[in-house]
């Protein structure tokens, strides 16, 4: 792929495409309204997506390692109220912060446990803690109401800011950061995408696939956590169905920013971006008065046609990448991108025994 | 084969086998245990009306759950039967409204049902998208639709005398309620046609090796849209009933019912890997999460605790499962050795 | 095309390619491929990995849709509909692949799609078992398949079963022409007989076979015809008897043949006797469950020690214990005297032990990864900085490094393994091994589904290995490979050893490779545990 030109080999690096729909999204409402780019909005705006994006990136973290979590949200609805609990108790914010954060890698150890050492399937695992992470928030609100928190520094921690940024773009900066070098410079991240491209392969060559399982969900439930303890800051109040539904968001963001729900293939900058797109998108439509009612349907529509631009344009890319090469070489190299039907179902379910 | 069993020791044995090997046996023994605890342990479990309440509240996800069982083992995974069956509860309220007969707004309902099966099925075979994504984007353009139609206002004032029998509200015959009776219709025929016909067939066979189902001609594409159109009409039978049954539909009706019925169907043994799972396991799995749910409310559980239970449950059905597996392959093997040594 | 069989007249040819070509983006895997199929006659298919066989085959299953050119079917151009329309025209087919639905019964795998329904309520709805089974019954038994386990899921039977199971599928329905790729691959040399009986009375009945091998020497005596691809192009059609495996190798490989050391696999390697040099691994009592019974075994420094076996013997199961991919239920493994604690494959690897999986495509490659990633992921440690920060230059020096010792041919080692043919992905695999400086290395199947010049590469690495000092274990099913690898054979059977062959190198020198051969099949077969 050597022959390639640079504008053809970044965009086929996963992500890249969604980026562009990003950037051409930013544009188009900032021509409909130019308040869209005024600083305080930005800031604002992206404030409010923060959690979520953290909560894709947890997620895009275990989709890479082939798994799924679907207790993101819950968990980090339940750490929003872990967190808020201790304040009212009146501890001090380190404990509030510590105790949202434990919440989430407590839950995530727990996912990974059973998934990692007691074999249970990822998808009901999560499931079942999604329920009871959801459950007991509501327990939690009935015990005490999640509000009136007036520590000093609590709300500063999505209000404030240094230099005139939100001081939260630095803990959401951070962990993105520490993610990417995680992902791409270390061997845990090399594990993790072998793993997720075939576990049983992974295992044959003496990768520990257990011990990654655990790593990813720890960190999705810590990322989850994290979430949280931003989101009950932001917000003041904790109400008792705070964070349902942000596993489908989170999940979506992820997969439109070009990470293979099959395992194997993603990068952190696809689950920023796609998680961007899918705040800046709600933004948009609030800005410019669009009501409420089609919010659904708007981020439907975008879910499917990301998904397809994303692949599309890659595909396209590949093939002629490809077929540059072939030109060079004897070894003929197999298409990457076969996710027809037929294809993608393949390996995932010859699963005798 | 032609060996008729000779004892009643034998009998019982074979007959003892049989639910061994059953596939079903891990929710049933769940069931009974709830079941066990909740006759000893709660007395008032038996009094009024309290378990044909709970046979009523469990129908709507039993149904659904019946359709997803279906999905499930084609392989697929439908995220958008909870938004389906609240549009579809919609269009039937406000057909119903207009003056339209019962009839005529059930059929809307269900082509509603069907027509969202169909796209879901064409987003995953034709345009590609992973289950997953194809029918979560279905559930939010489904409840996008029914919010802009109420504008977030409850649909009301559709409910006639016969919908009060519809919705289960009034008996049919005796104590057999109208929604029980489609339930139980739709069990049999579902079952029906996985375990007699053809395309039941080629539903599991599309699950459980998509290559080797096409290799042997089988039109993959087109058995996958009609599991997700199977779950559609369900979707929409599920919400005519609870349509009646609830008196009025507001736009957040099907909210949460998506994972009650995957837990009630992954409960009742399918597999999210395709190829496995089973009507009757759908059905026994959406009672034992209402049993159980019923269990905790007449203990005196504030109900918040219901989502804990669900939980808690879906891992205790894991393990069941899995036991009853373990229980399965030990018993055929001694089956397996049995014949042996009598071929011998 | 260099016709040099007698051309049979276009009318009384049963099946006929003419000019298919099929572009998989940016690869052509068929360029103008031509194959002609008289009547009853068994034409084998060769060429090299990727030369597009398993391609052409799956066109004219109906499977694929080639790009252009056309399919004849007694002489009628057949309509690109699908493969519903290839099975009713009379085309059954064996994958490479095996492919079986795991969670149907075998009844419904071998009447899938073409289920005999009988009438509800007056219309075609119901499948009927019962004459299902009956218009099977027969044919399975022949096949070693009972009436009982036609009733049980396909995923309750091993691999072999599998294919027995597929070869009636494939006979149900009386085909036209039958095709097999790579029907052998897997089987036991008993088994392999079996299915050339069939082979040959399906051609006395007057049925089409199109066969697709690696092993050129069963060609001879059943196959009538051979054509062979190189590089998605029809290199020539001949006739068997009037060819030797040389030939067909050098229509196969070209001008290139040379590189691949002569394609003779024959050729027996010096190896010194080594049961006095030190012993590397020490294995006692070995048992799992039941599949794993009181296995204790040595290897020597320089020493093979094959495993043998019939399918079903356990030997893929003793390596899995070894490397910790099962547990254990009693038994201990020393390691140049160090007791090993066998909990999973990464303290195997990081005691010394290293494995070649068999089934490359599943358990072998991690085939999104490229060639340099899928080198040192067992050793990352060998490529990082500090341990901890992968480094890519290291990386690309590594492979660079194997790429040369071992031969492996890619333009670049930072594409995808799975572009690479199935020889270059196993000596990919190697490597990988290899960089682990392995005390004990263990080849389960190494030559699988790999053309001959690659096998003869991988049957070079394996002997440079072992020369060099390193001990292994080695399981082949193709009992020749393993007598020629081997310095010794240990034979199983359910689980257990039931004997021990010896000096096999000098044996075979001594010209006694036939006696050596009938004494570890018959053991194999009927040997009793002591
Ligand atoms: N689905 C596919 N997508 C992309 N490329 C493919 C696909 N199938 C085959 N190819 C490519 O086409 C070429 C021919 O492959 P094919 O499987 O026909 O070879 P073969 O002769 O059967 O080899 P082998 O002996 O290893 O089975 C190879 O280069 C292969 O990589
Ligand atoms: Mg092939």
């Amino acid at each position: 792929m050597k022959s390639s030109s640079p504008l053809a080999r970044i965009m086929a690096i996963r992500g890249m495409p969604m980026t562009l729909v990003l950037i051409l999204t930013v544009v188009i409402f900032q021509v409909l309204n130019p308040v869209f780019l005024d600083g305080k909005t930005v800031g604002n705006y992206i404030t409010n997506g923060i959690p979520i994006m953290l909560i894709t990136l947890g997620v895009a973290i275990v989709i890479i390692g082939g798994g799924i979590d679907l207790s993101v949200g819950t968990v980090a609805g339940l750490s929003a109220g872990t967190t808020m609990f201790t304040l009212v108790q009146g501890a001090p914010l380190v404990a509030g912060i510590a105790v949202g954060c434990g919440t989430g890698l407590l839950f995530g150890l727990i996912n990974g446990f059973l998934v990692a050492y007691m074999r249970i399937n990822d998808f009901i695992v999560t499931l079942a803690t999604l329920n009871i992470a959801a459950g007991l928030l509501v327990v939690l609100s009935q015990v005490q109401p999640l509000q009136g928190v007036s520590v000093p520094g609590f709300a500063e921690l999505t209000k404030g800011d240094l230099f005139g940024i939100p001081t939260s773009f630095f803990i959401a900066g951070a962990l993105f950061v520490i993610a990417q070098i995680m992902l791409a410079k270390t061997i845990i991240g090399r594990r993790l995408y072998a793993v997720g491209i075939s576990s049983q392969a992974s295992n044959v060559a003496g990768v520990s696939v257990p011990h990654l399982r655990l790593f990813t969900f720890a960190a999705s439930g810590l990322l989850a956590g994290v979430a949280g303890v931003l989101l009950a800051s932001r917000l003041g109040a904790v109400q008792a169905f705070l964070g349902i539904g942000y596993e489908f968001i989170a999940i979506a963001g992820a997969v439109i920013g070009g990470i293979s729900l099959a395992g194997g293939g993603g990068s952190v900058w696809a689950a920023f971006v796609g998680g961007l797109f899918l705040a800046t998108l709600q933004q948009g439509l609030r800005l410019n008065n669009v009501d409420p009612v089609y919010f659904s349907i708007v981020t439907a529509l975008a879910i499917v046609f990301g998904v397809v631009f994303e692949r599309q344009v890659r595909r396209v890319i590949l093939r002629a990448a490809l077929h540059r090469t072939a030109l060079f070489s004897t070894d003929q190299p197999r298409a990457t991108e076969d996710e027809s039907v037929v294809a993608s179902s393949e390996g995932s379910n010859n699963n005798d025994k | 084969m032609t060996s008729k069993p000779r004892s009643a020791t034998e009998t019982i044995r074979n007959l003892w086998e049989r639910l061994l090997v059953d596939p079903t046996l891990g929710v049933i023994s769940l069931l009974l245990i709830f079941a066990l605890i909740a006759a000893f342990a709660l007395p008032v479990f038996y009094a009024g009306n309290n378990i044909y309440n709970l046979v009523g509240s469990s129908i709507t996800v039993m149904i659904l759950s019946i359709g997803m069982t279906v999905v499930l083992i084609s392989g697929g995974i439908d995220l958008s039967v909870g938004a389906v069956m609240a549009l579809c509860a919609g269009v039937a309220a406000t057909v119903l409204k207009m003056g339209a007969p019962l009839f005529v707004a059930f059929v809307c309902a269900i082509l509603v049902g069907i027509a969202a099966g169909l796209l879901n099925g064409l987003l995953v075979t034709r345009v590609g998208l992973p289950d997953f994504i194809a029918t979560l984007a279905m559930l939010g353009f489904a409840s996008g639709v029914l919010y802009i139609a109420t504008q977030g206002v409850p649909i009301i004032g559709y409910m006639t005398s016969e919908y009060y029998i519809v919705g289960g509200l009034d008996p049919l015959v005796g104590p057999v309620t109208f929604p029980i009776l489609v339930a139980v219709v739709l069990a049999l025929i579902v079952g029906w046609v996985l375990s007699r016909t053809k395309l039941g067939t080629h539903f599991f066979a599309v699950g459980s090796n998509a290559v080797a189902s096409r290799q042997s001609g089988i039109p993959v594409r087109w058995v996958k849209t009609q599991a997700y159109m199977l779950s559609g009409t369900c979707a929409a039978v599920a919400g005519i009933i609870l349509a009646g049954r609830n008196n009025n539909v507001p736009a957040d009706l099907g909210t949460g019912y998506e994972i009650q019925a995957i837990s009630a169907a992954i409960i009742g043994g399918a597999s999210l890997m395709g190829g496995r799972g089973r009507v009757l396991g759908a059905v026994l799995g959406a009672l034992t999460l209402a049993l159980a749910i019923n269990i905790i409310n007449l203990a005196g559980v504030p109900s918040s605790f219901q989502k804990i239970v669900i939980g808690v449950i879906l891992i205790l059905a894991v393990i069941a499962n899995y036991l009853s597996e373990l229980a399965r392959g030990a018993t055929q093997r001694r089956r397996a050795k049995r014949l042996s040594s009598i071929d011998a | 095309m260099t016709d040099r069989a007698e051309t049979p007249s276009a009318q009384s040819l049963v099946l006929e390619a003419r000019g298919v070509t099929k572009h998989y983006e940016g690869v052509t895997a068929l360029d103008h491929a031509t194959l002609a199929v008289g009547p009853g006659e068994v034409h084998a298919l060769l060429g090299g990995n990727g030369a597009g066989k398993s391609t052409l085959i799956s066109i004219i299953s109906g499977v694929t849709k080639p790009d252009s050119g056309k399919i004849l079917l007694g002489g009628e151009v057949m309509p690109a509909s699908g493969p519903l329309a290839a099975i009713s025209a009379g085309i059954s087919t064996i994958y490479q692949e095996l492919s079986l639905v795991p969670a149907l019964s075998v009844l419904d795998n071998i009447f899938l799609g073409r289920e005999i329904k009988r009438k509800t309520l007056g219309l075609p709805l119901t499948s009927d078992r019962r004459s299902m089974e009956l218009a099977v019954r027969d044919l399975a038994a022949d096949f070693g398949v009972t009436a009982n386990e036609l009733h049980t899921p396909v995923s309750e039977f091993g691999a072999l079963k599998k294919r027995s199971i597929e070869i009636v599928k494939a006979l149900a329905f009386d085909p036209k022409v039958l095709i097999l790729d790579e029907p052998t691959s897997g089987l036991e040399d008993a088994e392999r007989q079996v299915l050339f009986g069939y082979m040959r009375s399906m051609r006395e009945r007057g049925v089409s076979l199109v066969w697709v091998t690696h092993h050129l020497e069963e060609l001879f005596g059943l196959a009538d015809k051979a054509t062979v691809f190189k590089d998605g192009r029809t290199v020539a059609t001949v006739a068997t008897e009037s060819t030797s495996i040389d030939k067909l190798i050098t229509l196969m490989f070209g001008a290139d043949r040379e590189e691949f050391g002569g394609g003779d696999t024959r050729k027996i390697a010096h190896l010194q006797p080594s049961s006095e040099r030190p012993v590397i691994l020490r294995a006692r009592n070995l048992t799992r469950g039941s599949v794993v019974r009181d296995i204790s075994l040595d290897v020597h420094e320089g020493e093979i020690v094959g495993l043998a076996g019939l399918a079903g013997a356990g030997r893929t199961e003793v390596v899995r214990t070894l490397m910790g991919l099962d547990a254990l239920t009693s038994g201990s493994v020393e390691l140049n005297g160090r007791r090993l604690s066998l909990r999973n494959s990464t303290a195997a690897y990081r005691a010394g032990l290293a494995m070649l999986p068999e089934d490359r495509k599943q358990l072998g490659i991690l085939a999104d990864l490229s060639t340099a990633q899928n080198i040192s992921i067992s050793r990352l440690s060998t490529v990082t900085a500090a341990g901890f920060w992968m480094s890519r230059r290291k990386e690309l020096a590594l492979a660079e490094s194997y790429r040369g010792q071992l031969g492996i041919k890619t333009p670049d080692v930072n594409a995808r393994i799975g572009n690479l043919s199935g020889g270059n992905q196993q000596k990919a695999i190697v490597a990988r091994c290899l960089n682990t400086s392995p005390k004990l290395l263990i080849f389960d199947e190494p030559t699988q589904g790999i053309d001959v010049s690659a096998k003869v590469e991988v049957h070079a690495l394996v002997r440079d290995y072992a020369a060099n000092g390193g001990a292994a274990i080695l399981i082949a099913s193709e009992i020749e490979e393993l007598l020629e690898l081997s310095h010794r054979v240990l034979v199983l059977k359910k689980g257990q050893i039931v004997g021990e062959v010896r000096n096999i190198p000098a044996a075979i020198e001594a010209g006694e490779f036939a006696r050596i051969k009938s004494e570890v099949l018959t053991l194999s077969a009927a040997g009793q545990a002591s």
